[in-house]
């Protein structure tokens, strides 16, 4: 779905009492061009939109009306919700609600999210009593303690001639086994406070999203001190794994271990107790270098983690741990790819992401998730979107592209290239897609593996896939051979089939939401 | 030696309270507290009822129970299944294993010595009186 400019761009304009002449004059485009913008008929981005945003003194997200078209999408999302879904609210009332009460809708919107989390508790608690074995072990002891409580108290009670050699013989059988219920009952107790935990996650990762949304992905100060990371790597002599190793060391007294053999399933970690950074012997070196980097990142950066995670978005400890973690990897990412020379790469590679993972020695995925991160102001590369998908098809990770609005969790619609990645064998899979408000973009996936340490080690391939707009398609590699120009070759896609509103695909998988006209909505279940 | 009633039973508290309640009821008792004795108990001390729990260490009461009744000489045997309260499943299955009669714990004492009661007729002492 993309973002109405064109009306914001003409109600700005208009506002400011400006003639399209003279708006057009001032930006140095014709007025001819200027028209057809305001109408939607002509995308503008890059430092044209800049320079109208500047001229229409108005910042550009709020031209674009970014911030606003996600929380639209969120409340579309909402009422889209199988709790909210017979109402029959939809993308009208989202959009009204928005623009008249934007308070209501963001409160709708944070309403969602903990009702989400809320569910998602009950879910987890659910779960953990079904499946957990010590749980049910816990449970199992209870119950025969207290039939055999109540079998004894019975005997105590009824029976009138009990000899006092057996009366003895039940009192004690009941003393035993009420000490034994009360360790049960505390291990319980326990097990409970521990499962309620595990739920916080969903809205967890949700602010990190808006924190990373809000900032477009885009780190200044962490760029810079990513920059200052490699230089100092670079005057100390550290090029190449085995010097940053050193570094490693001889700095920082962390020793670098290859060939780990742990118990965790974990491929490597850090044991800060006894100061070492492990890997197993089936990472890669393009992992082992990314982590050494990401670990002086930690190390050496407080002060500017401290300061990137102090932002609105992040209401917990633990929403600011987690950021942390990501921003300490974004600043080994800018420490590694640094930025005006990987952009510069970039262009000349026409972001041929496995062409610049062998120039980098780097892996897809962080090759991927760096070209996510090129939106400096002034010298940005492709504006690209990127998802990563489970084996089990189930979203993981995700960086919006402003203007295509990516599912945030769950599944995305079954077509796309994403999933079609799993089927490929490894091979980068492309498509062009069209959605249905004719929004046409690029997708990119491929599935990566990670090596296996043995037959019994099943390395699962994850899926990563980036996204781009069709008019920026033909800077990249990927559209080469592909007639861009004929829509009718583009694949009919959505964003995931609940919320698609196209009603002749073969693939669909789960009954759309459609508010209004449609009473049967919540029985429409394929 | 016949015996009436073979208890499988392995918690030692429940063991105790059920052999008191049912000799009370004049029954003669025996006991095994795993799964593998049972099939052996069975054919040596030949009980007119056999009281199994599931839960049982070696060898599961599903198990067991298969067992006697895939045997010819023991496939007749009434036996009452002790279950969990709350597991529908495991009395769905026992069920149609072939067990006679059911009680979920916790119990009433009564209500075991009933359910023997109508799987064996009156004990031993009472039919002599009568």
């Amino acid at each position: 779905m993309r973002a109405p400019i064109g009306l914001r761009i003409s109600t700005r304009r208009k506002g400011l009492g400006l003639s399209q002449a003279a708006l057009a004059r001032s930006v140095e485009i014709s007025p001819s061009y200027l028209n057809l913008i305001e109408a939607n008929k002509r995308q503008v981005g890059g430092t044209l939109l800049q320079r109208i945003a500047s001229e229409l003194r108005i910042s550009i997200d709020d031209l674009t009306g970014e911030a606003e078209h996600r929380l639209i999408h969120e409340l579309v999302e909402t009422f889209a919700d199988p709790a909210l879904a017979d109402v029959g609210l939809g993308m009208e009332t989202a959009r009204s609600l928005v623009a008249t009460q934007p308070e209501i809708a963001s409160v709708i919107a944070k309403l969602y999210r903990a009702y989400v989390a809320a569910s998602a508790s009950a879910d987890a608690y659910a779960n953990r009593l079904r499946a957990d074995p010590l749980l049910s072990q816990l449970l199992h002891q209870v119950l025969s303690s207290i039939t055999a409580v109540r079998s004894s108290a019975e005997i105590l009670e009824d029976v009138d001639d009990l000899s006092s050699a057996d009366r003895a013989r039940f009192v004690t059988s009941i003393s035993r086994e009420t000490r034994g219920l009360s360790a049960v009952a505390q291990n319980l107790i326990g097990q409970f406070d521990h499962a309620s935990t595990v739920s916080k996650s969903a809205s967890v990762r949700r602010e990190l999203d808006d924190m990373i949304f809000a900032a477009r992905n885009y780190f200044p100060a962490l760029e810079q001190r990513g920059a200052e990371i490699a230089r100092d790597m670079q005057s100390s002599g550290a090029f190449g794994e085995a010097a940053i190793a050193h570094l490693l060391e001889t700095v920082h007294g962390v020793r670098v271990e290859r060939n780990a053999r742990p118990n965790s399933g974990r491929a490597f970690g850090h044991d800060a107790d006894r100061g070492v950074l492990w890997f197993r012997n089936t990472v890669p070196q393009s992992t082992r270098q990314f982590q050494m980097v990401r670990l002086i990142s930690e190390l050496t950066s407080e002060s500017e983690l401290s300061e990137a995670v102090k932002v609105p978005h992040l209401s917990s400890q633990t929403a600011r741990h987690l950021a942390r973690n990501y921003l300490a990897s974004y600043i080994a990412g800018a420490a590694l790819f640094p930025y005006e020379r990987f952009l510069d790469d970039a262009e000349t590679l026409r972001y041929d992401v496995e062409a610049l993972s062998e120039r980098y020695n780097a892996s897809f995925e962080q090759i991927a998730h760096r070209l996510v991160t090129l939106r400096a102001e002034g010298a940005e590369g492709v504006p690209f979107g990127f998802l990563r998908s489970d084996p089990a098809g189930r979203l993981t990770k995700h960086f919006p592209l402003p203007g295509l609005l990516l599912p945030h969790t769950g599944h995305a619609c079954p077509l796309w290239a994403l999933y079609a990645a799993f089927r490929a064998s490894g091979q980068l899979v492309r498509q062009v897609v069209r959605f249905s408000d004719g929004s046409r973009f690029l997708f990119v996936a491929k599935a990566v593996s990670r090596r296996a340490s043995g037959f019994a080690d099943q390395a699962l391939p994850h899926s990563i896939l980036l996204v781009a707009d069709i008019l920026h398609a033909d800077r990249t590699v990927y559209a080469d051979g592909l007639d861009l120009g004929d829509s009718d070759a583009d694949v009919p896609v959505g964003p995931t089939c609940r919320l698609c509103t196209r009603t002749d695909c073969v693939s669909r998988e789960e009954a759309p939401f459609a508010p209004g006209d449609e009473p049967t909505l919540t029985t429409a279940r394929a | 030696m016949a015996i009436d009633i073979l208890i499988a039973e392995d918690e030692p508290s429940i063991l105790e309270a059920l052999d008191f309640v049912l000799k009370r009821a004049g029954w003669t008792i025996s006991a095994v507290m795993d799964g593998d004795a049972v099939m052996d108990a069975v054919r040596r001390q030949r009980p007119r009822v056999l009281v199994l729990d599931i839960m049982l260490p070696k060898r599961s009461g599903f198990e067991v129970l298969k067992q006697i009744r895939a045997d010819r000489t023991t496939a007749d045997l009434p036996v009452l299944v002790l279950t969990a309260k709350g597991q529908q499943q495991d009395r769905r299955i026992a069920e149609e294993l072939g067990a006679n009669k059911f009680v979920t714990k916790p119990y009433s004492n009564a209500d075991v010595v009933d359910a023997v009661r109508s799987l064996l007729g009156a004990p031993a002492d009472d039919r002599q009186h009568s």
